[in-house]
């Protein structure tokens, strides 16, 4: 009975010792100087910043190593170990602001080098643009002179010759004239124009019959023109007769010059422009 | 000159009471007036450096500091004043730093952002009409 008392005793004592053993050797939680020694060590780890403020991580330094030095679990300890934070975060502070100082040269380097290339392209934008309108209106010039069309305040004026129509009739001689079917042309390239038609005849015979003639040479122009696909809502027509003459009736040269059509391709007004 | 006899007295008792005060302050341990001062201007220059808006906890958390440490000497916890005073000025010393730090962010961040525009520029011009 005895031994038996005995052997719980020495139970209960083992059973006791390996309990304070294992508080003594239970996993520490780290000290706040170990907390701030592993964050320096972070830094000083990181090749992006371990060079970039060597002065604030000296002082880092100093503060860790006092807060290592400090009693653990005194308001000294704690205090010195706040110190040492902060002094740790000041150094990563410094040198990522250094970091980012760093980089600033390549950034700028980077955005002046587009800079330059985006002016570059807008200046060869702007050429190309303005040697486009300028190719277009030599075009157009070109164009003009070869309709015969000569250029007035109310806009290009074309003079058809009576070699276009039988004498008396106002059906247009075919291939007669290839003025109009350059006109034709030029109206369907620039359909902002339209076109007024005004037929002129000379003096012989009356003056009802020619300004009748002069209207029906006129429609007949239209008509040609309509046939070519240019819109009928574009031509206005008219008829002078006899009224307006360019030369003499009294020679047969005059006369000649006097049977005409005219056709005023109108300026492009400022809202068909736009 | 009996003016100025005057004020040479009265600079006389001034400079007495000075030391009276001085030795009475003696007698236990002095306020740490550097250290509170060094934390004053720690947390001036940090808001000059317009802290308030981009470390906010930090000078915050220094004025508290600041404000904690006054108390203590009010209290003539003159130890406790001493390390408050400390801890406040390295906390608006860190949040200098990092005021600093948003600044030099923000200037790269806008030399990124200029930079992503004119690229889009560069784009739109050459992928746009002719």
């Amino acid at each position: 009975m005895n031994t038996l008392n005995n052997f719980h005793r020495l139970g209960a004592i083992v059973i006791a010792g390996f309990a304070l053993a294992a508080c003594a050797t239970s996993p520490e939680q780290p000290s706040d100087a170990e907390r701030a020694r592993a964050a320096l060590n972070e830094l000083q780890s990181d090749p992006q910043l371990a060079n970039r403020a060597p002065l604030a991580i000296r002082e880092a330094e100093l503060a860790v190593a006092a807060a290592e030095d400090a009693e653990r679990g005194t308001e000294l300890a704690a205090h010195l170990a706040f110190i040492a934070d902060q002094k740790v975060d000041i150094a990563r502070a410094q040198a990522e602001t250094r970091l980012y100082v760093d980089r600033r040269e390549a950034l700028r380097e980077e955005r002046d080098q587009l800079r330059l290339e985006a002016r570059t392209r807008e200046a060869e934008t702007a050429r190309r643009q303005a040697e486009m309108s300028r190719e277009e209106l030599e075009q157009l010039r070109r164009e003009i002179e070869e309709l015969n069309a000569k250029p007035t305040e109310q806009g290009l004026v074309l003079t058809l010759g009576d070699v276009l129509f039988e004498t008396d009739e106002a059906t247009i001689k075919a291939g007669a004239n290839n003025d109009l079917e350059n006109l034709a042309q030029f109206l369907e390239r620039y359909p902002e124009r339209d076109v007024r038609i005004l037929g002129h005849t000379d003096s012989a015979g009356a003056a009802s019959y020619n300004q009748q003639l002069s209207e029906r040479r006129a429609d007949a122009v239209k008509s040609y023109l309509v046939s070519e696909g240019i819109r009928a809502s574009r031509i206005t027509t008219a008829g002078r007769g006899e009224t307006t003459p360019i030369a003499s009736n009294d020679t047969a040269g005059g006369r000649q010059l006097n049977r005409r059509v005219e056709i005023i391709i109108e300026n492009p007004s400022v809202a068909a422009r736009r | 000159m009996t003016r100025t006899a005057t004020s040479h007295r009265a600079a006389t008792r001034v400079a007495i009471a000075a030391m009276a005060f001085a030795l009475a302050a003696c007698a236990s341990t002095p306020p740490p007036v550097a250290s509170l001062e060094s934390a004053r201007q720690a947390i001036a220059q940090a808001e000059r450096a317009r802290a308030a808006d981009t470390a906010a906890l930090e000078l915050a958390q220094a004025r508290d500091k600041l404000a904690a440490a006054n108390n203590a000497v009010e209290n003539e916890n003159m130890m406790a004043a001493q390390r408050l005073a400390d801890e406040s000025r390295v906390l608006a010393e860190l949040a200098f730093a990092r005021a600093e730090r948003a600044d030099a962010k923000r200037v790269n961040e806008e030399i990124i952002e200029g930079t992503a525009i004119l690229r889009e520029e560069i784009q739109r011009q050459s992928g746009g009409p002719r």
